[in-house]
């Protein structure tokens, strides 16, 4: 799944966050995207998605000018993790099978013993799944995110500083749940030096 | 039992019991005098005015003349409706949500109208009117509390709504929460009072028929048929007002048109 900005204009409110700015992104490599804050990092994640229209420009998949069904296509083979996941007044159960009620994603409906043992290889305890979302510390909130891009395991995966919170050791169980799968697209937007030395490609911003 | 007809000269001297809230709210300065005074003569004023076109609409009596007042109420409720939710009077929410409350408000009015009180002339104009009157206030005022959540809560949570359409939903799987969210707040007021009826408090439509003559069991069980209605008028009306609602104002790209937001 290649995807090729060319040529993007983006402005928001009076600030022009991109000019006349091209990049692609190879299939099957990991991008690891950084810069400033402020820089359009996020915003350039939510433009690959259609959540934010360019100006100008165009973004292409596999070649193709993306029009409004390209976008859609496109979400249904993506997992985003957000930079701070907010998901209300909701269990983490409710969280993680939520997405699966979506007729897209009951076929892929995983048991509660393949969510314990992604919880399992992520360091989060059983007891976590009958939490209340909102109740868990940055960091156990951003492994609920990483658990659920996992079980979806869609060919682009968007992940959005998925390590600020972590630890050495959740970083590493975080990379080989997400990163260890040769065939998929992958862009990070992060600062991490961990993460970013496991990028086939770093592009600054 | 003989109704005791209240003269202008009686009417005029009720207006004296004003003076106790006026007096407390001046004593505590809370400026509320001026709006006191606007407001009751609104009151006054619309209902003098009610009064007399609904001695209009009864002595006239025509279905067609009826569901053109119905009309007109509705589009008074569609716009008050949009004011009081913070959202912006545009086409893509006035004419949804007109046709919500209109199509709500005709399927509540044949059906209790027609089918459970069988009015001898179609929608005869002395139950039509005050009984929409009733479930349009009502649906007026849980369409607010709907349609402001619903929007708000999702202008406020725009990642939530967002991720979940990343994670291959539907734009209305992806307003699911949303919608069940803004259907909770809307019932829960109806809900609330429709459990402690009577109990708390005893409905002014009841209150009026025992007043003007009727037996308290004929008030009571028009009482019970007209929370029924309110009910389920408004679960109907929010429904609909966000489902139709929901066809214009989002783009393509599924994204909401933030036009519509004050805010």
């Amino acid at each position: 799944m290649t995807i090729s900005i060319k040529s993007l204009e983006f402005s928001h409110g009076d600030e022009q966050i991109f000019r006349d700015y091209s990049l692609e992104i190879e299939s099957g490599k990991h991008t690891v995207l950084q810069g400033d804050s402020g820089s359009g990092k996020s915003t350039l994640i939510k433009l690959i998605l259609g959540f934010l229209q360019p100006d100008d420009g165009e973004i292409s998949l596999n070649g193709k000018p993306m029009d409004t069904r390209a976008f859609r296509e496109l979400r249904q083979k993506t997992a985003w993790l957000p930079q701070d996941l907010n998901m209300g007044e909701n269990s983490v159960r409710d969280v993680i099978y939520f997405p699966f009620l979506f007729k897209q994603n009951t076929v892929s409906k995983p048991s509660e013993s393949t969510v314990l043992d992604t919880f399992e290889q992520l360091g989060l305890h059983n007891e976590v799944l009958d939490k209340e979302f909102s109740d868990l510390s940055t960091g156990q909130r951003q492994r609920v995110g990483i658990t659920l891009c996992a079980l979806l395991d869609r060919p682009l995966l968007l992940l959005d500083e998925p390590t600020s919170a972590l630890d050495r050791s959740s970083k590493e169980k975080a990379a080989e749940l997400l990163l260890g799968k040769p065939s998929k697209t992958i862009v990070s937007v992060t600062h991490d030096p961990f993460w970013i030395k496991k990028a086939d490609k770093v592009i600054e911003l | 039992m003989d109704i005791i007809e209240l003269s202008w000269w009686q009417l005029s001297i009720g207006f004296l019991i004003l003076i106790i809230p006026a007096a407390i709210l001046w004593w505590y300065k809370t400026g509320l005098n001026k709006q006191l005074a606007i407001a009751t003569l609104r009151m006054t004023l619309q209902l003098l005015f009610v009064g007399y076109y609904l001695e209009y609409l009864f002595d006239y009596d025509s279905a067609w003349v009826n569901t053109a007042w119905i009309m007109i109420m509705v589009v008074v409720a569609d716009f008050a409706t949009i004011d009081r939710s913070n959202l912006n009077k545009t086409w893509s929410l006035i004419l949804p949500i007109f046709g919500a409350t209109f199509f709500g408000i005709i399927l509540i009015n044949l059906f209790f109208l027609e089918l459970v009180i069988q009015l001898p002339t179609f929608l005869e104009a002395q139950y039509a009117i005050p009984i929409t009157g009733m479930v349009l206030g009502n649906c007026l005022r849980s369409n607010v509390i709907g349609i402001n959540d619903f929007y708000y809560n999702l202008k406020d949570n725009k990642e939530r709504y967002q991720f979940f359409l990343a994670c291959g939903a539907t734009r209305n799987e992806a307003l699911h929460p949303f919608f069940r969210q803004a259907l909770q707040k809307s019932a829960n007021p109806t809900l609330a009072s429709m459990a402690t009826i009577g109990l708390v408090s005893l409905p002014g439509m009841m209150t009026g028929q025992i007043l003007s003559g009727s037996s308290p069991m004929t008030a009571i069980q028009y009482q019970i048929m007209i929370m029924l209605a309110i009910f389920s008028g408004t679960i109907l009306s929010v429904f609909l007002a966000i489902l139709f609602s929901n066809r214009f104002v989002f783009f393509e790209t599924d994204m909401i048109d933030p036009a519509i937001f004050k805010e």
